[in-house]
């Protein structure tokens, strides 16, 4: 008997053991996210990748925030959509109201000064701030209210709709952590942003950028104090970063919360896994809990296996990506767009979409997204056509010599190119065999040269390239292509070299309209422009493929990079495993 | 000294053998193989497929033809692979010879000479390395020394000399100090290498174990009694290194060439997988097998270049052994 009562505990041991709840989580654990890289430096204002943008988003707010959940920009800092006054037909004035609440880490209001001093910041000559410099030269002035130290204007050139959210979209910085004697304050934002780089920077404007640079915020973040709702915890380079949840954030004690105002989980710790099958394999062994960007191939295999379905949630959406293929129009092989025109015909972007992304994404003609209003569809998808490239080589004035290369006798060179992209993609290494297996067939040699991703930037800012294959990064909010291809970004994101005044006409004209009728009419035009010019070949829009533990909450995914709304995630509780539908 | 008794060959031999015979001509040959696909030309429709009368082998994430692919990691061996331990014997058997026969004393040079060594040094280590510039200056060297042992007159006489042995194994040490992957991924890490560079980094780190086999042999064999006659009936150093002492010398490198080979094979296959210096349109073993990352489903990706491989490597190990066993038995 009494061996009958201690197998029975056994038994009954046993089978509560066996049958006990999967592994629960407690709100402490930290949610792994899977980045690809290193996010390399984290200065707010000089965003070198994606995941220091996503980084940036975490520690600092700007007036304006994208809401993830409704693909629109919501009021963060601000109390509520700035107020839109058009001034004439090229001024606006955005009217903006801080929330009352929001305060740095040290008590401190976040106030109008704070948002001038970093209006100022961007455009303090000295600063490696050239790209939001560029992005933000349209707002010219900012009227503080006297009677209200929260309650300012901003005066604008231009009435573009995507102005109005530009003009939030940038980390707000502490006044007094970095100027605590208010040295710019005297200064104009017109007179910085008119000042010629050559000219010797006044002298209050050259100290504040050696202290700025003394702190080193890039790699020290926390020498830079954000009114985000965490703290960077860790950064080992290359392995990941942890980020803390403030125990006593601002935006806490709103209610109801602002959905761009939540950060529910107490510790996001970005894992950096450059490799996709090790992440794929660490998300089945629940060391990474969510996987965004995920590639095709693997996203459809973890689809298919029942075991994974089990242990993980899956989303998809469209997103605005776009990979492009390249011209360097500086180069005299290039520079004719007859030349560009037939290369281009040797890409087969439908048969890479089928190839690399199963087919999901969408072809498109140009910059615009297929389901946006003003995409072109008069224009036909760009094919394969390889004897439409004989001809266009012929009329760009290439002939084919008896060897079976190709020579101008005017530019006295021989048709011969290299490609550049980034190593660490697959899909790029196809597109690039592909072009070069279709040039081969036609005498055309072109060399594949695989690159880490900061080689890359630095080879395509120098021009020491032919073509290129990149992906671009677009947003639904606005089309400002002037970083792209405008002549005032030629050595920054502008690689190809190309522009003319006209165009650059045309793309100010764009970023700047707010009739909408007018605004379809021009970006119809700069569509059939590109097509015609053909400084880059748009191939296709990719999709958004993201799994997440089904332990976490439902994640609010989104076309929008980082493709998911971090603020949003959080362990579900009560229960280990969540109902997805 | 006399060759070994010799000894038949075994099965394996043969099978070996048979093998890299197969590899030779199929390398030599694939330009002209009428083959279905490109190496490195991707089928769009056809993207990690399993074998099928489409594409015999299965095609790789990348959409490249894996039967292609065995063909073109096959022309590489013989391209590179095969040059490169010709030339890693050749620059290892001339080094280690030359230190184990000269030693540290015995090889005096004029001193006006030294001034273009030191030249070709002082080049080498401060100036851009021109590989074109220093070998003219030790050819400069090299024959003011043959011209000043002809024309010797007063202070030309004066010669110093040069520690062979004692440079040849530093640089062996050096290079042996850091393990061979290690040092080919830091001095192969970048934008891709040509075939020329990726051949001569092959070569620099596959020498030095050939220099010290070469020069341990070197010194058994000139302490041998047809040396010491070679000696005493007058011919010259050079003369007697290079038609008495050398052939002796390299005599192991007939069995340890295969296994340099097969080192080599290795690495540059791993280098491969590892994607260092490699584009995709350099198609091999190595990077058809790393491609199975992308899709850890395609057994076919690492099936075939993966017993190529393996077959080769066993082939050289067989034919290693077997060499030695016929050169070295009794």
């Amino acid at each position: 008997m009494r061996y009958y009562w201690l197998g029975s505990l056994l038994a009954s041991l046993t089978s509560a053991c066996s049958t006990a709840s999967p592994e629960r989580v407690q709100e402490t654990t930290p949610i792994h996210i899977r980045w690809a890289n290193d996010p390399v430096a984290l200065d707010p204002l000089a965003i070198p990748n994606q995941n220091a943008s996503d980084a940036a988003s975490l520690l600092h707010l700007g007036l304006l925030q994208v809401d993830y959940q409704a693909n629109v920009y919501a009021p963060a800092l601000a109390e509520r959509l700035p107020g839109v006054q058009l001034i004439g037909d090229s001024l606006m004035r955005l009217d903006y109201q801080l929330r009352p609440a929001a305060t740095w880490d040290d008590g401190r209001p976040v106030l109008a000064t704070d948002v001038d001093f970093t209006l100022k910041l961007i455009q303090c000559p000295g600063l490696p701030y050239e790209v939001a410099r560029t992005q933000f030269s349209f707002i010219r002035q900012l009227l503080p209210d006297p009677t209200n130290p929260r309650h300012f204007t901003l005066v604008c050139r231009g009435q573009g709709r995507e102005l109005i959210n530009t003009s939030g979209d940038f980390p707000i910085l502490p006044e007094n952590a970095l100027d605590a004697q208010h040295t710019l304050r005297p200064l104009p934002l017109a007179m910085l942003q008119g000042w010629h780089p050559d000219k010797a920077p006044p002298a209050v404007v050259a100290a504040l950028v050696s202290r700025y640079k003394q702190a080193n915020s890039a790699r020290y973040p926390s020498h830079l104090p954000g009114c985000g709702p965490y703290r960077l915890a860790e950064w080992v380079h290359n392995r990941h970063l942890l980020f803390q949840r403030k125990a006593h954030w601002w935006a806490d004690d709103l209610r109801p919360a602002p959905f761009v105002l939540q950060a529910r989980a107490q510790l996001l710790d970005y894992i950096i896994m450059p490799d996709d099958a090790a992440a794929v394999l660490a998300l089945r062994r629940r060391e990474l809990d969510v996987f965004p960007r995920m590639p095709a191939s693997l996203f459809q295999r973890l689809q298919t296996s029942a075991a994974a379905r089990k242990e993980l949630a899956f989303y998809t959406n469209p997103s605005y990506d776009l990979i492009s293929v390249g011209f360097n129009t500086r180069r005299a092989l290039l520079n004719n767009k007859l030349t560009r025109q037939a290369l281009g015909r040797l890409l087969d972007p439908a048969g890479l979409l089928t190839a690399t992304q199963l087919g999901q994404g969408s072809l498109t003609v140009g910059l615009v997204p297929p389901d946006s209003q003003f995409y072109n569809d008069s224009l036909p998808a760009l094919a394969y056509d390889p004897t439409q490239t004989l001809a266009l080589l012929h009329q760009a004035g290439w002939q084919k010599q008896s060897n079976g290369s190709w020579y101008h006798s005017i530019i006295a060179q021989p048709l011969a190119l290299t490609l550049r992209y980034r190593s660490d993609e697959s899909a790029f290494a196809t597109i690039a065999l592909q072009f070069q297996a279709a040039a081969a067939k036609l005498g055309i040699p072109v060399k594949v040269l695989p690159l880490e991703a900061s080689a890359l930037t630095v080879a395509l800012k120098a021009g020491d390239f032919d073509m290129y294959i990149r992906t671009i990064k677009g947003t639904p909010f606005g089309f400002n292509f002037s970083p792209l291809l405008h002549t005032n970004a030629i050595g920054m994101d502008n690689f190809t070299g190309f522009g003319r005044p006209a165009t650059d006409q045309l793309l100010e004209d764009i970023s700047i309209e707010g009739n909408l009728p007018r605004k379809r009419r021009l970006l119809r035009h700069f569509q059939v422009l590109i097509r015609e010019e053909m400084p880059l070949v748009p191939l296709f829009y990719l999709a958004n493929r993201l799994s997440a533990s089904r332990q976490l909450r439902p994640i609010i995914a989104s076309g929008l990079k980082p493709g998911y709304a971090s603020g949003a995630l959080s362990w579900a509780s009560g229960s280990a495993n969540v109902a997805i539908p | 000294m006399k060759l070994a008794r010799r000894t038949p060959y075994h099965a394996n031999y043969w099978l070996a053998t048979s093998w890299l015979v197969l590899l030779l001509v199929v390398g030599l040959l694939a330009p002209w193989l009428l083959l279905p696909y490109p190496a490195a030309t991707p089928d769009l429709l056809h993207m990690a497929t399993p074998p099928s009368p489409l594409h015999y082998l299965g095609t790789d994430p990348l959409g490249r033809d894996v039967l292609a692919g065995l063909v073109a990691g096959a022309q590489r061996l013989v391209l590179l692979s095969l040059p490169a331990v010709g030339l890693a014997t050749l620059v290892g058997a001339i080094a280690g010879s030359a230190a184990g026969f000269w030693g540290n004393k015995q090889l005096r040079l004029p001193l006006a000479s030294a001034g273009w060594l030191l030249a070709a040094g002082w080049w080498l280590a401060t100036l851009p390395a021109r590989a074109a510039v220093v070998s003219i200056l030790l050819v400069i060297s090299i024959l003011f020394s043959w011209l000043s042992s002809r024309q010797a007159v007063g202070s030309s006489r004066r010669t110093f000399p040069l520690p062979l042995d004692s440079l040849v194994l530093g640089a062996t040490a050096l290079l042996g100090a850091v393990p061979r992957l290690i040092l080919l991924v830091a001095l192969a890490a970048g934008p891709p290498l040509s075939f020329v560079q990726l051949l001569s980094l092959l070569a620099l780190v596959a020498w030095p174990e050939t220099a010290r086999l070469v020069r341990a042999q070197m010194l058994r064999v000139r302490v041998q009694p047809f040396m010491e006659a070679a000696r005493a009936s007058g011919l010259p150093a050079w003369h007697i290194w290079l038609h008495h002492a050398l052939p002796h010398a390299c005599l192991p490198l007939f069995s340890f060439a295969p296994l340099t080979l097969a080192g080599l094979v290795g690495l540059e296959n791993t280098l491969a997988f590892l994607g260092i210096g490699q584009a995709p349109d350099q198609v091999s073993w190595g990077s058809m097998l790393t491609t199975v990352r992308q899709d850890p489903n395609a057994w076919w990706v690492v099936a075939a270049p993966g017993l190529a491989l393996l077959c080769t490597l066993l082939a050289l190990q067989h034919l290693a052994q077997a060499l030695n066993k016929r050169f070295n038995a009794g």
